[in-house]
Formats: C-alpha cells, structure tokens, sequence
C-alpha cells in the first residue's frame, strides 16, 4: 500500500448550505488522513457539489464537472449536490462520472470512497440517508461556520425547485444542534451562521425557530450568531425580542421576491407586501439601523409595470443594503414553467438594470449612516500592507490597519470614511484603543 | 444480502369516480398515510418523471385517500392522471403544507371556506374531519354541475356561485356574495384555488377590514 496520502478536491456551487456541506466533508477526508487540495491541483477523488436553482447554475455545475473529470483523468469523480437530484438518471449515464450521491446521502461520502478504494463495490443508493449526519467542520477556509438546523422545504413557491431536489422539511433535534454548536464553538469558531432551506419552519418535538436561536445565544463563550436567509412567513412575536441579545447580529436577509401582491400569489409566496412592511418597521423602531437584505426576483411571469414600480419602491421603503435581483429564468420542473405571459428578456434585463441601480443607491445611503458610529468587526484576512477585513455586527463590511493582532479575533472599530463603488464599497475605520 | 427494499411510496389506484366529463377523484388505498386536513401530496405517475401536487379530498379518518383532479385539456399531467385505471400505479410523495386548521379555534370560531372549482378539495377534507365545524364553503364555478360532492354538505352551508348559467344561489363571481356578505369579526378565512381569484377575494376581506392573519390561503395555479 502507498505511504503517500490520497489526494482529494472539492468544488462548491450554490447556496450557503452547500458551502456548509463541503467544509463538513472536508473535515470529514482530513480527518481520515486524506490530503485535502486545491481544485486546481491533481487529485485521486474530486467532489463536485452542484447546484440546480436556475438554469446559469446547472450548466455552471456541468461545466465544472467536465472541468473535474478532464483535469483529473482516470481519478474518481463524485457528483453530489441539488442537480445529482434532479438529474441522477441522466448523470448516471455519464462516463466521466463515477458516483452521483444525492442530497440525503451526502454526509457519507467518505464511505463511498474508502470502499472504493478497499476494492469493494458500494453503490450510492446503499450509503446512510441522514441529510443531519455531517460532522462538525473544523478545517474550512473561514473565520464562521454554519450550524445547519433543517433541511427541505415543502413551500412549494412556482419559481423554485428546491422541494423537488430537497425533498420535505426535516428539523435537526435540538440537542444535535446545541453539541454542533459546542464542537465548532471550541474548534475556534467566533461567528456561527444558523442556516438551512427554510429555517423559519423548524419544528422539532415541542421546539421552534425561536427556541433553537435562544438556546444557541445561551451558550457560554466568545462569538456571535447569525441567522442566514429567512422568509418573512415564518416567525412570531418572540423573534424580536431575541435581538436585545447581545450575541445576535443585527441582520436578516428576509426574501421579499416581489413588491407586488399580485406576483407574490402567483409565486405562491403566501404573505403580503403588508406583513413584510409590518416586520421591518417592528425592528426599525427599535433599532434604526438593523440591516435588511434581500432577494427580488425581475421578470416573474405576468410582472406588468406597476408590478416591477412596486418592487422598486420596495428597495427604497425598506431601505435594503444589499438586494441579490434574479433575473427570472424558466426553471425546468417548476410551476412557474408552464405560465402564460413570460416577460420578454429584453424587458427583464432593462428592469434588472434598473433595480440593480436602485439596490446600489440604497447600499450607499445605507452604509454611509456608519460614519462616525463604532462596529465589532470580526478579522477574516489581514493583507501584507496590513489591512485587516471582515464584518461588523451589522454584516457590513470593514477594513482597518492593524499591527500585532490576528486574524479570527473580534475588535472595536470606529467608521472613518467609505471607500470602493458598488458591490465593493467598503467601510474604512481606525481600530479603538481601549 | 441486503433485503429488496419495497418503495412505500407507490400505491394501485382503487377507483376512479367521475364526476363531471373533465373532473374525477381518483381514490387509493390509505395504507399508513397519515396527513392533516388541508395538507396536499404530489402525486407522480409510474414511468414519469413528472409529478404534481393534489390536495387531500378524503378526511383524516376516512378509508381512503382521496384526491379531486380536473382534467386540464392543454396540461400536461391531469390528462394523464384521467387514464388511470384500478390497479395501475402512482407514486405519492407528502404530506405537504401548512394550510391547515388551528384545531383551538374549531370550538369557538366561525370558519369560511372560499374555493374556486377543485379548490374545494381541501375543505371538504376539513369538513369531513371535523363534523362539529361552524363552516360556510362559498364555492364559484362556471356552471352548476361543477359543484362537486354537493349533496354532502348542508344546503345552508354551501353557498355556490355560477359565472356560467343561472344554478348557483348566486350569478355571477363569488366576490359579488363576499362583498354583500357580513362575517363575523373573529372569522378564519381559508381562501383555495387560482390566484386571481385569491388576489380579488383577498382584497374585498381587506376592505371589510379583516387581518391578514386570519386569512389563509392555497394558491394552486
Ligand atoms: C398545492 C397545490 C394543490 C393542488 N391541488 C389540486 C387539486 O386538488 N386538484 C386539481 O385539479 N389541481 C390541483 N392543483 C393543480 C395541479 O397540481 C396541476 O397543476 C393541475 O392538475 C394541472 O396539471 P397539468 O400538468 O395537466 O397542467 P399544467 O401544465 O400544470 O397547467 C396548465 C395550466 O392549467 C391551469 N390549471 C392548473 N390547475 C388547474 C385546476 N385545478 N383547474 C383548472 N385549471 C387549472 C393553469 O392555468 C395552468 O397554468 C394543485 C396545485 C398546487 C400547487
Ligand atoms: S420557501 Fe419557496 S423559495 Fe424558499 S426553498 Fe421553499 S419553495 Fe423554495
């Protein structure tokens, strides 16, 4: 047997979710003594997590696991992921492919693989189906780490094909959630990013959403919570009270999709402008500068003008810093597929423009309000000119000189000027002394 | 030797019962199904990719699982599914949803059901659950014959609405009797059917002043 190790490669595609999946696998083969490197370099195993959300995304993961199979030829390639869902048959013909996993069984990879290279004939469809069975990560590239409560989704919005290819909504027990949350927590972790398809939906014996964030925020040591994208249908009352918490940032990324009652019903999106309006005003009254984000979908079928007036006013009522816009795209396997009345392209890229404009002004006034104010900001990177990055507790990002400290450590920053245009403005500030 | 798994998951259709030329029930065995009143399935057919969502018609305790399909003629699916006969297969997936009633409000509070066409599949599941339910269904269709199951719910608590002919109590859409109607304030709306029909119906509660919140809805197309 060779003393060498056995070299292995991920590629990541999609959602935080995936990213979250890989960083578990990854830890996962460097644990059991695989070498973990780089995409680009040779590798015995490559694992291509794809993603399947819009038509861009499928032919990237195409794209890239031809990429895998022709820069690594005669090596294994493992296609995982959303589109190892919806297209496993077809996927299963390729060559060049030598394993589909699909989304419940991909926390056994690593069985799939020593028994591959143990000579034994496994077949996917044989691994452990636990979409929860992930071990903690504790060599991912990042200074946060998310901590997944929940997988699936069974919303059925006509745009999204996520309940095909994520199957049901299934809830993590709470006390795996909490021992993950220990694990990670003492593999060095400062900030932890509560993720999975449709968070606001948990509901594990007795326990909500509401629950497991508090009984995170309640666990001793130095790091902050996140709560990741979040629809705004799925929280009570108690959920802004979480927020005097000092531990949970000030941000929700809370997915409008479309300012227009009209298109959210036809999204099958079951809550109106109105409710969303009602949310954001509760935790603006409280604290003016909580950071909203979001997702607005442009083009949606049968989105007439006023449709697309009313999701542009939206970007200026909720005063969003950042608004990732989908340019709506015919989703092969959606309900949304089969409308009538698809919005030309040459339409649908004028409107994305045009939002794309709007969301940017809205991130400039946004940021600008942090002038003079203070931010906790956690150090992702610190560059050799030393200027340290990261993100202040209102997920706003920051740099500042530093000298003698280190990265993955939390520090009190007072905001000095703006920097950068766009999606690269950047908040520029001098580190407080204490 | 790994023991050959049998997919739980496909069931042999029982019976097919017509009940208009384009509209049928298609009705399964139970098996250990269990779901709530309100919920919906996907229904998949044997050697098709595709697959489509149904709401629940049976109630929570009755011997089948039942489900209300019209026949769409352009679709692509429905026409597939009036095929079927006993015996065949089809794969059932769920149950999904949250449209569902609140079982501490059914001592003490009036609910009103407002369907188009097969949107009234979901509550006469509800109603079939619950028999001590203060309910009103308010169902619009085109004509007459579209009432579907009529004769099983009482006469005062079917309100049916005919844009087609002249056989409904009222004539004309069923926003035209919700807007003369007067509910009570505690009212639990569940709205069910196309959008359009949600969207208008939704407005005219918002006008009466009613809350969101009390307001539910399923949107099938
Ligand atoms: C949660 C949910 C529950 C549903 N429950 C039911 C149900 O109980 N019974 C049922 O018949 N359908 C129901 N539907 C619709 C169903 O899933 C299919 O869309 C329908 O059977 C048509 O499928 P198709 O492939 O033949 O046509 P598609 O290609 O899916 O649809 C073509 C067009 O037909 C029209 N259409 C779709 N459904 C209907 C309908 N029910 N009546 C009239 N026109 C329609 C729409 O304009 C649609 O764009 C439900 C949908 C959802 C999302
Ligand atoms: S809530 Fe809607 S958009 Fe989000 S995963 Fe579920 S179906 Fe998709």
């Amino acid at each position: 047997m060779s003393l060498e190790k056995r070299k292995i490669a991920f590629k990541t595609l999609g959602c935080r979710l995936n990213q979250y999946e890989t960083d578990a696998l990854v830890s996962d083969f460097d644990q059991a003594g695989y070498e973990v490197v780089d995409f680009k370099d040779a590798a015995d195993v490559v694992v291509v997590n794809t993603c399947t959300v819009t038509n861009q995304s499928d032919q990237k993961s195409r794209n890239i696991i031809s990429q895998a199979a022709r820069n690594n030829q005669g090596s294994m390639v493992v296609v995982t992921g959303c589109m190892a869902n919806n297209y496993k048959e077809k996927l299963e013909g390729q060559d060049k492919i030598t394993y589909v996993v699909d989304n419940k069984r991909k926390a056994s990879i690593r069985q799939l693989v020593d028994a591959h290279f143990n000579g034994e004939i496994l077949h996917p469809s044989n691994l452990d189906g636990d979409v929860f069975q992930f071990s903690t990560v504790d060599k991912s590239l990042h200074t946060r780490s998310s901590i997944k409560i929940q997988d699936g989704c069974d919303n059925f919005c006509t745009f999204c094909i996520i309940p095909k290819v994520r199957g049901r909504a299934v809830s993590r027990p709470l006390p795996e959630i909490i021992e993950n949350v220990k694990h990670t927590l003492a593999n060095g972790f400062k900030e932890l990013v509560i993720t999975g398809v449709n968070i606001g939906r948990y509901e594990w014996e007795d326990k909500r959403f509401e629950d497991v964030v508090e009984a995170i925020l309640d666990i001793p040591g130095d790091f902050r919570v996140r709560i990741s994208s979040l629809e705004p249908d799925g929280f009570g009352d108690r959920f802004l009270d979480l927020f005097k918490h000092p531990k949970l940032a000030p941000h929700l990324h809370l997915c409008l999709q479309s300012g227009s009652d009209k298109v959210l019903l036809r999204m099958r999106r079951m809550y109106a402008y109105k409710r969303f309006e009602s949310i954001v005003e509760c935790f603006r009254v409280v604290w003016p500068d909580f950071n909203f984000t979001t997702d607005l979908i442009v083009g949606f079928p049968g989105e007439d003008e006023d449709d697309f007036q009313q999701s542009l006013d939206a970007v200026n009522q909720f005063g969003f810093s950042h608004v990732h816009a989908f340019k709506y795209s015919v989703r092969k396997g959606t309900r949304a597929e089969r409308m009538e009345e698809q919005v030309p392209e040459k339409v649908k890229t004028s409107r994305s423009a045009q939002l794309r404009d709007q969301s940017e002004a809205m991130r400039k006034s946004y940021l600008n309000r942090f002038i003079g104010q203070k931010q906790t900001v956690l150090i992702e990177k610190i560059d050799e000119q030393g200027w340290a990055s990261g993100y202040g507790e209102h997920y706003v990002p920051v740099e500042f000189k530093v000298d003698g400290i280190s990265k993955n450590t939390f520090h009190k920053v007072r905001i000095t000027k703006l920097k950068g245009e766009n999606e690269s403005l950047t908040l520029v500030g001098e580190l407080e002394l204490i | 030797m790994q023991a050959i798994k049998i997919d739980e998951s496909f069931y042999k259709v029982k019976e097919v019962r017509r009940l208009t030329d384009e509209t049928f029930s298609l009705r399964l065995p139970k098996k250990q199904f269990k779901f709530k009143a309100g919920q919906h399935i996907s229904l998949g057919i044997q050697g098709d990719y595709q697959s489509r969502e149904y709401s629940i018609y049976s109630g929570e305790q009755d011997e089948h699982l039942e489900v209300l399909v019209k026949e769409v003629k352009e679709g692509y699916f429905s026409p597939k599914l009036s095929h079927l006969k006993p015996g065949d297969l089809v794969e059932v997936n769920g149950p999904f949803g949250k449209f569902r009633i609140d079982e501490k409000k059914v001592a003490d509070h009036k609910f009103v059901f407002i369907a188009s066409g097969t949107g009234i599949a979901p509550f006469r599941s509800m109603v079939r659950t619950y028999p001590e339910l203060d309910y009103q269904i308010i169902h619009g269709v085109r004509y007459g014959h579209e009432a579907y199951d009529k004769d099983e719910y009482a006469p005062e608590r079917h309100v049916l609405c005919t844009t087609g002919d002249k056989s409904g109590q009222v004539h004309g859409r069923l926003t035209k009797y919700l807007k003369k109607t007067k509910f009570d304030k505690t009212t639990q709306f569940y709205l069910c059917g196309n959008s359009n029909m949600i969207f208008d119906a939704l407005e005219v509660l918002k006008d009466k002043g009613f809350d969101r919140d009390q307001i539910h809805c399923e949107v099938y197309f």
